[in-house]
């Protein structure tokens, strides 16, 4: 290995790739991305605020109204006795400054309960919705107790009142208790999974493209004359990871910086509330668009953020409480390992593929993206059972480990798995290496069709 | 004194023997022309010099040693399958390539800005290839092959591509290249171009060598040995059953010229002293050697005809 002309062709590969507009973009658009995801629901909680919802209420039960609470988001005036019908008019010429207009019957004495209307141009919101019904519900109920005249009602309701709330506590080893919000972990655990597993798949594709592009264009035997084979593989592979390190350093710290100059401008009791709803929605909405997820496993992932009752505070303790450095340094490990043999399958693909477009294209590519995919649905079901037989020894099994390790790290591993798991990842990144160079030094220089399966197995064997 | 020695070396790709035991030396501060049909077995050959290839048996030395990665900076590769990277600059893209042939950065800005003014295409350093004519590109080409100064150049077809003035510059460019000092393995299909600028040839066939030489040896030793004869008589010469047919007869009012085709084994002496007996009057007599195409098609048909391996 001559490692002057290794850092050229690194430099080259870099270089090309980081002056790129493409790359730039990317860079810069990337963080602004993120921070407006974690910063979005806290934003939308401030505006959304300002424009609370006036509602009013014409009350012929009587009954109804002392419920109906105005807060933040609903206001609620009382029109008891106006006509329906004229106020019907006057919210559809607008005449009036209330958006809905909500109708409750009186009393009927055989049912007891009321016929709710609502009249508005716009539908209201599932939340609002909601929000109304139960009040109505509360006020028809406590009605109906009240009916039955018992006496000292209001102390025996406060006696049953009941309001369970689940607290998950983690123990370490050294017995440590502290308040942690599960729900966190796997939001973690999944945001993780889902990028390392682009990561890889993205920049090894990358290695693939680069590959066939000096094959097409036939510079390849120009560059294989000048330098070994193995030195423009890894000069390429090394080179492409450099540009990989470079894009997520620079979205670290632009995140970072993003995400502080954004919480400036926001109370953090909306953060706090905001957190909890972003884990949920990132969880939720990555789990139906990337994989498909049931709606049992949605519900599940909502209910346990939900559940939380112990909200914002555990939310923050646990944030608090992540090993960010392990965390991160794992995440680095992991990619570089995965991209490394993943990029060296790629890179021994696209020499035996004339074109990507190429009819024999597809079939050289799918066996070495199926296990990156494997690796990444294993990793769905690590971030919510981080310990069953499946995760673990997804997390041991080179293909798989640097997407499912990575997705198990927040909950904690123990450091012998890690360990072999590691050192089973090397083992097979340099037997694929040493494999993967012997079919690219061939692969390069056969023009023509794409190669088959066939094929690759004889230039293996070949001198 | 020879630059490269090619020992007995012997490829194959699984079944298919691309080259069996081919012994060739090229002398040094020579031109080679290296001929043969599309898949006799050149350009493995050339990608064996060039450590491209890695041959199942035999050896090849080069400046009397077994050649090392390291001796491939002192070659200069112009593949016939032209590339470059199409949306790299020019100037950059040189560069890079230069660099790979073990030259520092400064030292290739410095040769390549020569070479470009040489050339007159000062203006392209900052244009990206894609941007470029065919030609063009050629030209970029065979600068980054000989910036570096190699002791060997091979070039694959080096006038593919050009236009005749172009093409004239890169012959002119090859023989300044050999009066520094350089040896030149040139494979072309151009048998004129060979007979212009060879000093040696080697012919493969079916993955053999069929024969190397001198340029002008090998024309005379492999020609039909054919005779121009210029004379003047009322009636044509006819055939002589022992000694020469007559190929063709040009009559312009009683001046001949007559190809005539000699039979094995007779000398032109015999043949002078036949004719000088017949009374007629010989203007001129001239043996004529034969076209390297000629010798090529004749070379290639005895040496099995064509081969159409897999390659």
């Amino acid at each position: 290995m001559n490692f002057r002309i290794i850092n050229v062709i690194i430099g080259r590969e870099y270089m090309t790739r980081v002056k790129k507009k493409s790359f730039l973009l990317v860079t810069f658009l990337g963080p602004l991305f993120f921070a407006l995801i974690s910063v979005a629901p806290a934003l939308l909680m401030t505006f959304s605020k300002e424009e609370a919802k006036k509602i009013a209420v014409v009350d012929e039960s009587g009954i109804v109204l002392p419920y109906l609470e105005s807060n933040q988001q609903v206001k609620y005036a009382d029109f008891s006795g106006y006509n329906v019908d004229s106020l019907k008019l006057k919210l559809k010429t607008k005449e009036m400054e209330e958006d809905v207009l909500l109708y409750i019957s009186a009393l009927n004495p055989e049912t007891k309960t009321v016929n709710v209307v609502s009249y508005s141009q716009k539908p209201l919101g599932p939340e609002l919705k909601t929000s109304i019904q139960n009040r109505i519900d509360k006020s028809v109920e406590e009605y109906r107790i009240k009916s039955y005249q018992i006496a000292d009602l209001d102390k025996i309701m406060e006696d049953v009142k009941s309001n369970v709330a689940i607290t998950t506590y983690t123990m370490d080893e050294t017995g440590n208790e502290s308040i942690t919000s599960s729900g966190v972990y796997m939001a973690i655990s999944m945001i993780l999974g889902m990028i390392i597993y682009l990561f890889i798949t993205m920049f090894s594709s990358m290695v693939m493209s680069s590959v066939i592009e000096e094959k097409s264009n036939r510079i390849v035997e120009v560059l294989v004359s000048s330098v070994k084979s193995t030195e423009l593989m890894f000069g390429k592979i090394i080179g492409i990871a450099l540009v990989a390190l470079t894009q997520f350093l620079l979205w670290i710290v632009l995140t970072g910086v993003l995400v502080g100059i954004g919480s400036q401008f926001i109370d953090m009791s909306d953060m706090t509330e905001a957190a909890v709803q972003t884990s949920s929605m990132t969880g939720g909405m990555d789990a139906t668009s990337m994989a498909g997820l049931s709606p049992e496993t949605m519900a599940q992932l909502a209910d346990s953020t939900a559940t939380e009752t112990t909200g914002g505070a555990a939310v923050f303790n646990t944030l608090a409480r992540l090993d960010y450095p392990t965390i991160i340094l794992s995440f680095l490990v992991y990619f570089i390992l995965g991209y490394l043999l993943y990029a060296s399958m790629f890179a021994a693909v696209g020499s035996a593929m004339e074109s990507e477009t190429d009819a024999n294209a597809g079939q050289l590519q799918i066996p070495v993206t199926i296990p990156l995919l494997i690796g990444f649905f294993i990793s769905l079901i690590a971030f919510k059972s981080p310990d069953s037989p499946l995760a673990v020894w997804g997390s041991m099994i080179p293909f798989t480990s640097p997407i499912v390790m990575t997705a198990r790290i927040p909950f904690g591993v123990p450091g012998w798995q890690i360990a072999v798991s590691i050192l089973l990842l090397i083992a097979t990144f340099a037997l694929f290496a040493w494999l993967s160079a012997k079919i690219y030094r061939i692969g390069i220089l056969i023009f023509g069709k794409s190669a088959s399966w066939k094929d690759l197995w004889r230039w293996l064997k070949q001198k | 004194m020879a630059l490269i020695q090619c020992e007995e070396i012997t490829k194959r790709f699984g079944n298919h023997t691309a080259l069996n035991n081919v012994s060739l030396t090229f002398p040094e501060g020579k031109i080679f022309g290296m001929l043969g049909p599309n898949g006799a077995g050149k350009t493995t050959l050339i990608r064996i010099i060039n450590r491209i290839t890695i041959p199942n048996s035999g050896r090849v030395l080069f400046d009397g040693h077994v050649i090392t990665q390291r001796d491939v900076e002192r070659i200069g590769y112009l593949p016939e399958e032209r590339g470059l990277y199409r949306k790299m600059e020019v100037g950059e893209q040189a560069l890079y390539l230069a660099q790979l042939k073990g030259m520092s950065a400064k030292e290739a800005r410095v040769e390549l800005k020569k070479w470009f003014k040489r050339f007159g295409i000062e203006g392209w350093w900052k244009k990206k290839v894609e941007e470029l004519s065919k030609g063009m590109a050629q030209k970029v080409q065979f600068i980054t092959t000989v910036v570096h100064k190699p002791a060997l150049m091979i070039l694959d077809e080096p006038f593919s591509g050009f236009d005749p003035v172009n093409s004239d510059l890169i012959r002119q460019e090859i023989l300044r290249l050999k009066d520094e000092g350089a040896t030149i393995i040139l494979s072309t299909h151009n048998m004129e171009s060979v007979e212009e600028l060879c000093d040696n040839i080697a012919l493969i066939n079916k993955s053999n060598l069929v024969i190397a030489g001198g340029v002008d040896e090998v024309r005379r030793k492999y020609g039909n040995n054919n005779i121009e004869l210029i004379y003047t008589a009322n009636q044509p010469l006819e055939s002589d059953n022992l000694l020469f047919d007559i190929i063709s007869d040009d009559n312009n009012m009683g001046r001949h010229t007559a190809v005539l085709s000699l039979k094995d084994g007779v000398n032109q002496n015999d043949v002078l002293s036949a004719l000088i007996s017949r009374q007629v009057v010989i203007n001129s007599f001239k043996e004529l050697i034969p076209r390297m195409n000629d010798v090529f098609i004749k070379l290639v048909a005895e040496s099995g005809g064509l081969s159409y391996s897999e390659k």
